[in-house]
């Protein structure tokens, strides 16, 4: 409950810093619609070519694209901005204030920030995935929406803690801002289903950075393909990983020297 | 009364890469690193009772900063123990967190865009404060530091004396019982220095609070600190009061007079300081100086003979420069 109130309180000074600076609004309007033109273009070049890709057509592709821009937003409106103040503030010794409250320091440090205007992905990645349902002849059951919506919050966990993880390596090694990086990098492959992609490639995108279960699989939900044991996987592999990141943070915060004033 | 805090042969050591200038050297870095065990703590034990305002000095680098540091529970110790209200501070239990408080004058933790009154906000749903009781505490703070006009303007567009009293008031809108500050007034200019010690002082005063300060103005330790524990290179130096410090470590005195036309080689009677116009500014040491006085008033005609001892700041510049051979 505590945890629940903190949560919003740091999420009601996050939206009024963002209220400070409207003009990061527009700019984030212009950022995904450009995105979401060259996603449409991709799909529709691919498309007049081929009726269909790894066993997915058109409006089924759209449905990926819409988790995907959702997904991204949420990324980057809770989870990346939290993380990448943490990796600054490791690097910089600069934790000492969040380490000196009484709360949890996982929960503290996940939830301090908050970009609101990120939400404009989220909005977009809804209608998209709205548009792609309406034009499906598959009936969606009850069964299908909490399937997707769980998978969708397994999926949002899974990418918390692989960042959480990396994140907490900064303890050691410092810099890892380049990680950001290629996450993004790796991120973009979750626009196409991670069937398509080589063994290799879809081993990487399902278990080191879990980029098929935050995407993928609720879009599998969605369109009828998801199997029970891929769901019982989902959720053993986000409990496994969330038990693991907070071990490494514990550990990590125990090596934490801080810097000198 | 049993003491507040209490450490006992507390150590911390870091492990330190350290390499020689240049190219080379850094490439070699990449495949074996040199460490160097830094002990920036060197089992120092001390104690303090509930309701001290205890000044903890020392030079750049002495370890005062990692001291508080373990005691708010946020470094482990290497080794000795440590304990505050009771409790093991690296252990950061709850309880422990909700009744200390860390004030650091070079960082900042209110939001940089927002007014001071949204970020108190969240202090309050972090210590899970009572509403009546964050208001009362909150409007009696602003009102002793008189920001009353400030604390809805952005943090951004405030001074850094102003900010810092923000800082403050968030830091202890809780109502710890333990205070650690580390360089409170840095950076700040005199007035402003006093406000913010006449505020700790009021604190400590209406709650009985303890207080470890650093600070590397004089003026804070003397108008706050009654006892001080000095540090230097890790080891402890001195604990005690600040005149038994000033006493133990000022070993001269200085002597200025109206030389009054006599002209006499000022230095037989001890280092010349200054010779200027017809005043003459000697440096004596301590045992010396009453024989040095009656000298100059029996042996030539001075007028407007001084003693005085040597400032504070000199004395604790001695005090650092002498270093750990003068610890008994």
């Amino acid at each position: 409950m505590n945890g629940l109130r903190l949560a919003f309180n740091y999420l009601r000074i996050g939206i009024m810093n963002e209220f400070q600076y409207r003009a990061n609004l527009y700019i984030q309007i212009l950022q995904t619609f450009i995105a979401l033109g060259t996603g449409l273009i991709g799909l529709n070049l691919v498309f007049s070519q081929t009726s269909e890709l790894g066993g997915w057509n058109r409006t089924e592709l759209l449905a990926v694209m819409g988790v995907f821009i959702m997904m991204g937003g949420i990324i980057r409106a809770a989870i990346q901005p939290n993380m990448e103040r943490l990796m600054e503030e490791i690097r910089q010794g600069l934790l000492d204030f969040a380490l000196t409250k009484p709360a949890d320091a996982q929960l503290l440090i996940s939830i301090r920030e908050f970009r609101l205007w990120q939400l404009v992905d989220v909005i977009t990645g809804l209608v998209v995935l709205g548009v792609a349902l309406s034009q499906m002849n598959w009936l969606i059951g009850v069964w299908s929406v909490l399937a997707f919506f769980s998978a969708l919050v397994m999926g949002a966990v899974m990418i918390y803690c692989f960042w959480l993880i990396v994140t907490s390596t900064a303890f050691w090694f410092v810099r890892v801002h380049e990680i950001a990086n290629l996450f993004e990098g790796l991120y973009a492959a979750g626009r196409w289903p991670v069937g398509i992609y080589p063994t290799w490639l879809r081993m990487a995108l399902t278990f080191i950075i879990p980029v098929a279960f935050a995407v993928t699989v609720p879009a599998e939900a969605l369109t009828g393909r998801l199997s029970l044991q891929t769901w019982l996987g989902a959720l053993a592999l986000t409990i496994t990983l969330f038990i693991a990141s907070r071990a490494l943070l514990k550990f990590g915060l125990k090596s934490y020297s801080g810097a000198s004033a | 009364m049993p003491s507040v805090i209490s450490i006992s042969k507390l150590a911390k050591h870091y492990q330190v890469p350290e390499r020689e200038a240049g190219l080379k050297a850094a490439a070699m870095g990449l495949i074996k690193r040199r460490y160097k065990n830094v002990k920036a703590v060197d089992e120092i034990s001390f104690d303090i009772q509930p309701g001290e305002v205890v000044g903890f000095l020392g030079p750049n680098g002495a370890g005062k900063t990692t001291t508080l540091k373990m005691l708010s529970g946020l470094l482990h110790p290497t080794s000795g123990s440590t304990s505050v209200l009771g409790y093991e501070p690296a252990k950061r239990s709850h309880d422990f967190l909700r009744q200390i408080t860390l004030v650091m004058g070079n960082r900042n933790q209110l939001s940089w865009d927002l007014p001071a009154l949204d970020s108190f906000d969240l202090q309050r749903a972090i210590y899970s404060i009572p509403r009546d009781d964050f208001k009362r505490t909150r409007d009696e703070f602003i009102e002793l530091l008189e920001v009353g006009d400030l604390v809805q303007k952005p943090v951004r567009n405030l001074s850094l004396g102003e900010r810092m009293k923000m800082e403050i008031i968030g830091a202890l809108l809780h109502k710890p019982k333990i205070l650690f500050l580390d360089e409170p007034t840095l950076g700040l200019d005199v007035t402003m220095q006093k406000r913010i010690r006449t505020f700790v002082a009021e604190y400590n005063k209406r709650y009985g609070a303890t207080v470890l300060l650093t600070s590397h103005y004089m003026a804070d330790v003397e108008a706050l600190c009654k006892r001080v524990v000095v540090i230097h290179h890790g080891k402890l130096l001195f604990d005690g009061d600040l005149s038994k410090l000033v006493e133990k470590f000022s070993a001269f005195k200085t002597v200025g007079f109206t030389a009054n036309g006599s002209s006499a080689d000022w230095s037989q009677y001890g280092d010349v300081v200054s010779v200027e116009g017809g005043r003459v500014t000697l440096r004596v040491p301590k045992e010396k100086t009453s024989a040095v006085t009656s000298r100059l008033l029996n042996e030539l005609a001075v007028d407007d003979l001084t003693v005085e001892t040597a400032p504070i700041e000199d004395v604790i510049e001695s005090v650092f420069s002498v270093g750990k051979d003068i610890v008994e």
